[in-house]
């Protein structure tokens, strides 16, 4: 009954691929969005409707599609500065408003306003910036994990932004989306849709390569995995024996891979949802072993070991509340050792969290809430920063030219911590 | 004088002096949103029809493209060899026109040879190069 239906399913979007490859000069638009596009809706939904049928175009779109989530990248004051404020002013001034249910990356400040390792410095500007998007419409979600807010389904169709949450989707949950920048997502989020094409076709998805890959023992090894095979491989890869991962490692393979190689979709052999990617009969094989990833490891990261001031960052992407409640009870009746900072970045829909802040921060745990390093600027100098994260190291040492030690979270709490 | 086969992206005039950086360009981290100057390049692009292979980089790229709308030093127009979704973005939320050419080295040749002006004739879908 279920193959079957999913057999439908996959000839419907074929034939519907078929309807794609019938390609006009332009762009095929309905009447409604004929007549957003021309202005009846207001301004701002006519320069929303403009960005994505001229992106469209020169993508070789055939027409738009309607989208049932957006996640909007590019908000942090820190990044988009000036420009990014005067444009998203500029476009408040019209009032738009979202049409479909949308959130947004984090920002370059604690909301909780605590934080002594993000700097506060810039919030008056971030706090301008969050206004507006939340008189859009959007959600006061200020994360990198939207799939903890709105879990995608099987071949749901999606505008998001920030890559770590692309692969997500699109390796995990099964849901289609291309890798948006900043002010398209934002187009996306007014008109409701995006433009069909790349990984929006099924012709894109592809597996071109199979990757067999040794058995993992932890986060830090996915990380480090994914930023290597993000390095290594540029076309659309599948991965097999990743079927044992837990979600924390999927989450910081794929982010780790994201972040230093654009991949917007790994297929992950028995846990991507089948019929939501093709593998083709002549896709190359190749296989990944440990003494490899041994060999990138010393290249990559720093050994892990305490300097005179250490910072641990954990929560990249941000930590759900199971992944939360997971180190606090690491954490438990241990105390953080002398000259370590701890810093933990959860989504900012988590600003209330009782109980746990409260042992995590007996501990000497700081938690941000809704903001990231990576987007934001850091008032500590540490000699080294410790992480789990793959995308956090690619990050932390390019961006703040830190050195950056890759471990899993349990070996860092047992070398930070004492009872 | 030559004529490139030219397609516009952003429609709008284009017509004036040629400012050539014959490379792709970050927006994002090389231009300046101030002056209009593309770092390690004499002079800025301001009022000029701005020649550029494509460009790279940050989606921060759109929000330079505005500001330097914002700033009043946006060329008059840009022509690249490859549109790629960032400047079309910038180009749209900052209305300077975008012309997509072929044959960006017969571009680069007549600038070397003196040819210093470019002008689309749109209906014809050339830009021509003088």
């Amino acid at each position: 009954m279920r193959l079957n239906l999913l057999t439908r399913i996959q000839s419907y979007l074929r034939e519907l691929e078929y309807l794609d490859t019938l390609r006009c000069l332009h762009l095929y638009l309905t009447r409604v969005e004929e007549r957003m596009l021309n202005g009846e809706f207001g301004e701002a939904v006519s320069v929303a409707m403009k960005i994505l049928v001229k992106v469209g175009e020169a993508l070789g779109a055939s027409r738009l599609i309607e989208v049932s989530h957006v996640h909007i990248s590019g908000v942090s004051y820190s990044n988009i500065g000036e420009p990014g404020l005067e444009y998203l002013e500029k476009l408040a001034s019209n009032k738009p408003k979202f049409l479909v249910y949308t959130t947004v990356n984090p920002s370059c400040v604690d909301l909780s306003l605590s934080s002594k390792i993000v700097s506060l410095e810039n919030w008056e500007k971030q706090a301008i910036i969050n206004e507006i998007l939340e008189s859009m419409g959007s959600k006061a979600s200020y994360t990198c994990t939207p799939y903890l807010l709105r879990r995608p389904f099987a071949f749901d169709r999606l505008a998001w932004g920030e890559s770590s949450a692309v692969a997500m989707a699109n390796s995990f949950y099964g849901a289609f989306t291309n890798r948006e920048g900043g002010p398209l997502t934002i187009a996306a989020a007014i008109a409701g849709r995006t433009y069909m094409a790349g990984l929006h076709l099924m012709s894109e998805r592809r597996v071109k390569h199979i990757i067999k890959v040794p058995s993992l023992n932890n986060e830090a090894e996915a990380s480090l995995l994914g930023l290597y095979i993000g390095e290594e491989y540029s076309e659309i890869s599948q991965i097999t024996g990743a079927s044992e991962w837990s979600y924390s490692m999927i989450k910081e393979f794929l982010a780790a891979s994201a972040a230093s190689g654009s991949h917007a979709l790994i297929p992950l052999d028995g846990i991507t949802p089948r019929g939501t990617y093709i593998v083709e009969e002549s896709v190359e094989r190749s296989s990944i072993d440990r003494r490899e990833l041994e060999h990138y490891y010393n290249k990559v990261s720093k050994t892990l070991e305490l300097g005179e001031e250490t910072l641990v960052y954990i929560g990249c992407p941000h930590l759900s509340l199971s992944e939360l409640r997971q180190l606090s009870i690491m954490l438990d009746g241990r105390r953080l050792k002398k000259g370590v900072h701890f810093l933990v970045t959860v989504p900012g829909t988590y600003r209330a969290l009782g109980v746990l802040d409260h042992s995590l921060r007996k501990a000497g745990v700081e938690i941000a809430v809704g903001t990231c390093p990576i987007v934001s600027r850091i008032t500590v100098k540490p000699d080294i920063v410790l992480t789990n994260s793959g995308k956090a190291l690619f990050y932390l040492s390019r961006l703040h030219k830190f050195n950056v030690g890759l471990a899993s979270l349990v070996d860092i709490v047992k070398l930070v911590s004492e009872k | 004088m030559i004529s490139l086969k030219a397609k516009p992206v952003i429609e709008g005039e284009c017509c004036g002096e040629l400012f050539l950086v014959d490379k792709r360009i970050s927006f994002y981290g090389e231009v300046d949103p101030a002056t209009g100057e593309v770092r390690g390049v004499e002079g800025s692009f301001k009022g000029k029809v701005l020649a550029i292979r494509g460009t790279r980089g940050s989606t921060v790229g759109s929000y330079i493209v505005y500001s330097l709308k914002k700033h009043g030093v946006a060329p008059k127009c840009i022509v690249v060899e490859d549109a790629e979704p960032i400047l079309i973005v910038g180009c749209i939320i900052a209305e300077i026109p975008l012309v997509k050419v072929e044959g960006f080295n017969e571009l680069v040749k007549a600038f070397s040879l003196g040819f210093k002006r470019a002008r689309l004739v749109s209906e014809r879908g050339a830009l021509i190069i003088e």
